[in-house]
C-alpha cells in the first residue's frame, strides 16, 4: 500500500514536471557541447528568452551597448528590431537567445517535450580550417578519463583514424 | 586494432603517432571492451558526442586523416581500412593505404601521397548547412540518450539521418542504440543494398591506384 502511494506520488511529480515544461518551466541549453539548466521564462513563448545572467552563464556572451559580445568579438543587434532581442520586464532584462542564434546563423534545434535547446557552431567556426588547413582541434578522454588534445601531438606526423563498436 | 598496433610498432620510432577515436555515443560502456582487449600502445580516445564526426565532416568509420608536424591536414577524409576483414563487403584492399602511410612517414610533405595546400583548398568544401543542422539534431539526440531519455532521442536521430542521408555514422550509431528494424524500419544490409554499389564511405583515391586503373584501360 505504502509502495503504491509512493509510486502515485512519483507519477504525480513526473506529470507535474512534464506540464511545467510545456508552459515555460525550467529549460536546458546546450552551447558548445556544455549543458546548462536555466530558470523558467517569464511567459510561454516559442522563442528562448533568457535572463542576461543566464545568457552569460550558458554562452559566455554579454549584452553591451555595441552588441552581444564574447572575448574580442561583438555581434551588433539590428537597430530596427532590437525589441525582438532584448525585453525589459520589471527589474529583469530578457534576451532572445534563439533569435540571436538565427542572426548569427547558428544551427539550432529544440526538443519540446524535454525543453532542451541545442546550439551548434557558427558556419565560420565550423569552416575555419578551410582557410588555415589546420586540422580542427579537439580534446577527448581516453579509457581512463585522461584528456588528450590533438595539439599535444604538434611536431609529429599524426594518423587520425575513427572506429566504433557499432 | 591489432593491425594498427602492428603498423605503430613499425613506425613509432619515426616521429609518427596514431590517434584512434571511438565514435560511440555509449562512451566507455560501448567502446571500452575493444580497448581493454587489444591494449594498444597508441592513443585511443572516446568521442561520445561525435565531435570529430562533426568537426571533420566524416560520414562513416573507419575514416583516416593525415596531419603533418605543423598540424596541417595533408590528406583529408578517406576510408582507412587496416586489414581485409570486411573486403568481401566493400572490395577495398587495405595494403595500398598502409604503403602510402609508410611513404609519408619516410618522406613527409614530399611524399606523393601528401596533398599540396592548393589541391587541399580545392578539395575541401564548406559544410552543407543541412549537414550542420543534422549534426545539431544528432547531438541533441545524444544528450537525451545520455540523460536516460533514449526514446525521445529517436525523432532527433531520424531528423539527422534525413538532413544528412550520406552519413552512415548517424544511421549506424542510432540503430545500435535501439533497434534498427523496430524503431527505424530498416537494417544496415537493406540500406547498403539500396545504394546499388555506390560506396557508403568516403572513397580512397591514392595516386598509385589511379595509375593502376589507367594502366588497365590502356
Amino acid at each position: 500500500m505504502l509502495r503504491t502511494s509512493a509510486m502515485a506520488a512519483v507519477l504525480c511529480l513526473i506529470g507535474a514536471t512534464a506540464s511545467l515544461a510545456r508552459t515555460g518551466g525550467a529549460r536546458t541549453v546546450i552551447y558548445e557541447g556544455v549543458a546548462t539548466e536555466l530558470a523558467a521564462s517569464s511567459e510561454p513563448s516559442s522563442d528562448l528568452w533568457v535572463t542576461l545572467k543566464d545568457l552569460t552563464r550558458a554562452t559566455k556572451f554579454v549584452v553591451k551597448p555595441q552588441g552581444v559580445c564574447r572575448d574580442e568579438s561583438c555581434f551588433p543587434l539590428p537597430k530596427d528590431r532590437k525589441s525582438q532581442f532584448v525585453m525589459k520586464k520589471g527589474k529583469v532584462t530578457w534576451f532572445n537567445l534563439s533569435e540571436f542564434a538565427k542572426l548569427i546563423k547558428q544551427p539550432t534545434t529544440f526538443d519540446e517535450q524535454n525543453s532542451v535547446w541545442y546550439f551548434g557552431p557558427r558556419p565560420e567556426q565550423q569552416n575555419a580550417f578551410l582557410t588555415s588547413l589546420e586540422a580542427p582541434e579537439f580534446t577527448l578522454p581516453d579509457i581512463n578519463g585522461k584528456k588528450h588534445s590533438l595539439s599535444d601531438f604538434r611536431g609529429k606526423k599524426v594518423l587520425l583514424v575513427t572506429w566504433a563498436s557499432w | 586494432m591489432p593491425g594498427w598496433q602492428k603498423l605503430y610498432s613499425e613506425l613509432k620510432s619515426k616521429n609518427f603517432e596514431i590517434i584512434s577515436i571511438a565514435e560511440d555515443t555509449g562512451g566507455v560502456k560501448d567502446a571500452g571492451p575493444a580497448i581493454t582487449t587489444a591494449k594498444p600502445e597508441y592513443t585511443v580516445l572516446i568521442d561520445d558526442q561525435h565531435l570529430v564526426t562533426r568537426l571533420y565532416d566524416m560520414v562513416n568509420v573507419p575514416t583516416g586523416v593525415w596531419i603533418n608536424e605543423q598540424g596541417r591536414i595533408v590528406r583529408p577524409n578517406e576510408v582507412a581500412y587496416v586489414d581485409n576483414r570486411f573486403k568481401g563487403m566493400h572490395g577495398v584492399d587495405a595494403a595500398p593505404y598502409l604503403e602510402a602511410i609508410r611513404d609519408w612517414v619516410d618522406k613527409g610533405d614530399k611524399s606523393t601521397f601528401a596533398i599540396s595546400e592548393g589541391e587541399m583548398r580545392a578539395r575541401l568544401k564548406p559544410q552543407n548547412p543541412d549537414h550542420s543542422l543534422a549534426a545539431a539534431e544528432f547531438a541533441l539526440g545524444e544528450y537525451l540518450y545520455a540523460t536516460g531519455r533514449g526514446r525521445d532521442a529517436i525523432p532527433h536521430f531520424k531528423e539527422a539521418q534525413r538532413l544528412n542521408p550520406e552519413s552512415w555514422n548517424y544511421k549506424r550509431q542510432a540503430w545500435a542504440l535501439s533497434s534498427a528494424e523496430k524503431d527505424y524500419g530498416t537494417t544496415f544490409g537493406q540500406e547498403v543494398k539500396k545504394l546499388n554499389g555506390k560506396p557508403y564511405y568516403t572513397p580512397r583515391t591514392l595516386p598509385n591506384e589511379v595509375k593502376k586503373s589507367d594502366e588497365k584501360k590502356n
